[in-house]
């Protein structure tokens, strides 16, 4: 049987000052009718160059196809030009896309009912009427409430996951052969991520159409891929069914990325094992194996010969290279994490002594103290800028931190989080509510007064690309501290000082005198990291420090931030939308939702006995790296609707108008949090 | 800690770098054109500075006999209306007007920026009252603006340059606040903050350095205008006492002889321009030679 899309021996190219990048080179695979395939890969791998290319979507000039075809139902695309008419039927009439920005991809100053319209007016031939009742039945097709109403409403007043709803109705809406989805669920919340996947197998199935899921995330295509293609430099270097892929794992870049992704199913003890090094460049790459350099199975064989082409090692699973990993098969999941010395290979060596925590029966020393703190941000109106309403992006939260500890505070985004982190480090000042550090109150000290404490307690950014000075240079960046603290004596210490920082973070002292973007997103977040320990903080907020990571640098910064902690006995307190990460890194955790938090526990009982329905749906909704697991696991708890505005926040308990187990009083009345089990506190009262 | 080793060979070596000095000046001169503004620049200053020596005239002297000459080999710009040298009086006018733009532009730049960075930076009342400031000042149109404070101050060179350099601090105020509003939003800056930086230090280390390219632009192209705006203020009997000599004081006198004459005003013009082109190109040159995100390709 012919293959709907086959793709051979694709190349593309661009030119650049610097040189040729080969975006894409020498790929070649196929999608079969009704098939779910998953193309995975990090970022600058050429995923989507590969996808656009088939498309002819590319810029041409500076790139350009240099080879190879596209057949789609036995007819190369690629011989037609770029703006034939072959091309355009084809492109958004019997392969829809959609795109990784819900934002971005729709036209702001159009209503969504116009743009559905406009696909299905052009490509079906549809009259305005027939085209109006369509667009109306994809939206409730895909879920959008009073979708006639809706249809008129422009991009901006619908959510991230919601325009993303109307992408994939969008792309469905001339019922496609194929869907291909270009990291469909990267800018949007766990929850919604589970809610769209599903709406998109769903959507697939019933339309019997092939989908192409192309992303970052091997969660993601565990659980929905049939078979699996993995990229790495521009090249495929596995290609398999799913089970093969996950079970008999053949390439040694895919090992690695199974080895750095934190688990929600691995054993708590398992260590994160990062690839190091940075991905390659494309431009005027040498032939060898462009995994060669950040390779852990490398053979003399790799240095001499070309990058080797795809072999058969199973039943159509598909590898690139000279190494046999079934004669010497990988130990996924290493030794105990929290005792014993750690990979280390973040350049630091963490001086642990094993059971050190929590076990030694020291008087604990409560290093931090939140009690009912309130952050309420005002609404104004109008000229006179009267005050409306309030936005209560903090409503009520209490915690406490031991020194050494570390606390995860998970929730969506939205649910105030980072602004407690910020209150806690006194950027903001509290509406309410107190904040001892030390056994100090902070909370309502004035600027002057915070500015001793700022020694003691630091911040990691989200973003290692906004957070960085672009005009200072990284040795500058790290410095400053010890210069506004008067930490240092003189140059000579001075110098002494940031080197050793650069070391501890695991970066060469030598680019001391560069730019922050001449780094990249992992290096930055090391800059951003030792800026943190500059003047020996003994606290640390981490707002989301890997999020905006590749995964397998995700690996490294996470291990990097483990074994500081140990090292300078260091207390967290670890901002996530991530679960998984939260788990790995955690001694105990939070969870949020508008404003409040809504349980805390230990990071144990928590992911073995979650008790708010809340945090039962965040974990159900992470999807785990192992089709043979996500085949066994429960069906998943699916959030209804999203995350209220914190303008109108329901009444009684804010989770109610979502939570499949709400009771008429849960609209009444605001839960508090109570003590269920030792140390496990939950609020709601259900559980 | 061979660990260690380790991972520093994974980030690689690090390859010679030049300073950012000389990294500076590559970029700065590294485009043509920069080079051919720089050289213009100058030269109007060697022109200015030697005026008594250069000019063939002295600029003052009347000569009714020879007034409004064509440019000649004895007068290569020919004579104004007063039989006074051209060329003569255009060397000398590089004297006052370039003083004019450079100052006016300077003391305008200078309190326009500090104005916005405080009204950016701190936002609410101060911005409040600085910004309505700023509004009203800009309700007027500069030249208005200046004529005010000119009729006030007096004519003469330095009231001119004063009464300028007020009328264009609006815009630029203006124009920071935006920038410094932007910037401040930035997570760098909340990470001045965190590491216990004060006001001052965020201010002048972190937020100024990083809103100030669009305000070079800016100060070049108001170059410009600060010397064609002397010329109506000249004209109105509020600029350059008579006789002095300056550009655009020269074009508003030349332009009655137009038809006949017109190098009068031509020349003067010319240099105008030739002095806004300089600065535009100069300023073009500093933005990118001081632009972090070319550091390293260049």
């Amino acid at each position: 049987m012919a293959h709907l899309l086959e793709v051979k021996n694709l190349r593309t190219e661009f030119k650049l000052d610097s040189g040729v990048v080969q975006a894409v080179d020498d790929v070649s695979y196929y999608i079969d009718e009704g098939e779910i395939v998953g193309l995975v890969g990090e970022s600058g791998c050429g995923k989507s160059v590969t996808q656009l290319s088939v498309l002819q979507l590319i810029a041409m000039p500076p790139g350009r196809i240099v080879g190879g075809q596209a057949l789609f139902e036995g007819v190369d695309l690629l011989q037609f030009p770029p703006e034939s008419d072959r091309v355009r039927a084809v492109r958004g009439g019997k392969i829809g896309i959609i795109f990784q920005e819900p934002m971005t991809s729709l036209n702001p100053v159009l209503t969504i009912g116009q743009q559905i319209r406009e696909s299905l007016m052009l490509h079906l031939k549809m009259d305005r009427g027939t085209a109006e009742a369509r667009a109306i039945e994809l939206l409730k097709q895909v879920g959008i409430p009073d979708a006639a109403e809706r249809s008129d409403h422009y991009p901006h007043q619908f959510s991230g996951g919601m325009r993303q709803r109307v992408m994939i109705a969008m792309a469905m809406s001339c019922s496609p052969k194929l869907l291909i989805a270009d990291e469909p669920t990267t800018a949007v919340d766990v929850t919604t991520q589970a809610q769209l996947l599903e709406l998109l197998k769903d959507t697939v199935e019933r339309l019997h159409t092939s989908l192409l899921i192309v992303t970052h995330n091997l969660g993601v295509v565990a659980r929905y891929a049939q078979r699996i293609y993995v990229m790495y430099a521009g090249r495929i270097v596995e290609s398999g069914s799913a089970k093969a892929i996950f079970g008999e794992t053949a390439h040694p870049y895919t090992v690695g990325l199974l080895k750095s992704v934190p688990r929600l199913d691995a054993p708590t003890g398992r260590q994160l094992v990062p690839i190091e090094g940075l991905p390659p460049s494309l431009i005027n790459r040498p032939p060898q194996c462009a995994f060669l350099p950040r390779c852990s199975r490398r053979v003399e064989k790799c240095f001499q010969e070309p990058w080797p082409s795809l072999r058969f090692v199973g039943e159509g699973h598909q590898v690139s290279c000279f190494v046999d990993l079934k004669e010497k098969p990988l130990e996924l999941s290493v030794g105990p994490r929290r005792a014993g010395a750690p990979a280390g290979e973040g350049g630091v060596t963490p001086e642990t002594e094993p059971g050190r925590r929590r076990s030694t029966g020291q008087p604990r020393e409560t290093l931090l103290k939140v009690q009912d703190l309130h952050m309420h941000f005002p609404v104004t109106k109008g000229l006179l800028r009267r005050k409306v309403a309030d936005i209560k992006a903090v409503d009520g939260v209490s915690f406490q931190l031991e020194r050494g500890e570390t606390l995860g505070l998970v929730g969506e985004s939205g649910c105030g989080k980072t602004t407690t982190g910020r209150c806690v480090l006194r950027l903001y000042e509290p509406t309410a509510g107190e904040i001892r550090f030390e056994g100090q109150a902070i909370g309502h000290l004035p600027k002057r007064q915070v500015r001793p404490y700022r020694q003691k307690m630091q911040l990691i950014f989200q973003d290692p690309y906004s957070s960085l000075d672009p005009r200072q240079s990284a040795g500058d960046i790290v410095g400053e501290p010890l210069k506004i603290h008067h930490l240092v004596k003189s140059q000579g210490e001075y110098r002494d000082r940031v080197a050793e920082l650069f070391r501890m973070v695991g970066l060469n002292p030598g680019l001391g005198d560069r730019v922050p973007h001449e780094f990249s997103g992992g290096q930055r977040q090391r800059i951003g990291i030792a800026r943190a320990l500059a003047c020996n903080p003994s606290f640390i907020v981490c707002d989301e420090p890997i999020s905006a990571l590749d995964v397998s640098i995700q690996a490294q910064i996470i291990n990097l931030l483990e074994e500081l902690r140990y090292r300078l006995n260091l207390t967290y307190l670890f901002i996530a939308h991530d679960l998984s990460v939260v788990r790995h890194l955690s001694d105990r955790v939070a969870v949020m939702y508008l404003g409040r938090i809504v349980e805390m526990c230990d990071c144990e009982s928590l992911y073995e006995n979650p008790l708010h329905p809340y945090t039962r749906a965040l974990l159900s909704a992470i999807p785990i790296p192992d089709p043979a697991v996500e085949e066994k696991r429960a069906q998943i708890i699916l959030l209804q609707g999203e995350v209220p505005s914190l303008l109108t926040p329901p009444t009684g308990c804010p989770f109610h108008p979502r939570c499949p187990m709400a009771l008429q009083e849960c609209s009444e009345v605001i839960p508090p949090l109570r003590e269920i089990d030792e140390g496990h506190q939950v609020a709601c009262i259900r559980a | 800690m061979t660990t260690l080793a380790a991972s520093l060979d994974a980030f690689g070596d690090v390859p010679p770098r030049v300073s950012s000095w000389r990294r500076f000046w590559r970029v700065f001169i590294g485009r043509r054109v920069v080079i051919l503004g720089a050289a213009i620049i100058l030269l109007l200053l060697f022109v200015a500075l030697t005026a008594n020596f250069i000019s063939p005239y002295d600029p003052y002297q009347q000569n009714l006999r020879n007034a409004l000459q064509q440019p000649s080999a004895a007068h290569l710009l020919g004579t104004d209306a007063l039989g006074r040298d051209t060329l003569s009086r255009v060397i000398y006018g590089s004297r006052t007007s370039l003083a004019v733009g450079l100052i006016a532009t300077a003391i305008g730049g200078l309190i326009g920026m500090t104005l916005g960075l405080l009204a950016g930076y701190f936002g609410g009342l101060v911005n409040t009252l600085i910004m309505r400031f700023t509004d009203a000042l800009m309700a007027i149109p500069m030249l208005i603006l200046a004529l005010a404070i000119g009729a006030a101050l007096g004519g003469g060179l330095t009231n001119v340059i004063i009464s300028l350099g007020i009328a264009i601090i609006p815009t630029y105020a203006r124009l920071m606040c935006g920038q410094v509003m932007a910037v401040r939003e930035e997570d760098y800056v909340k990470a001045g903050e965190v590491i216990g930086g004060s006001d001052l230090r965020i201010m002048v280390m972190h937020v100024l350095p990083n809103s100030l390219s669009p305000l070079i632009v800016l100060a070049t192209l108001n170059l410009g205008a600060a010397i064609l705006a002397e010329a109506g203020l000249s004209f109105l009997g509020l600029g350059i006492d008579p006789p002095g000599a300056a550009w655009g004081a020269m074009v508003s006198d030349g332009y009655r002889y137009l038809p006949t004459n017109p190098v009068l005003s031509f020349a003067p013009g010319f240099c105008v321009m030739l002095v806004v082109l300089a600065f535009n190109l100069v300023g073009d040159g500093l933005r990118d030679a001081l632009d972090p995100r070319l550091r390293g390709t260049l």
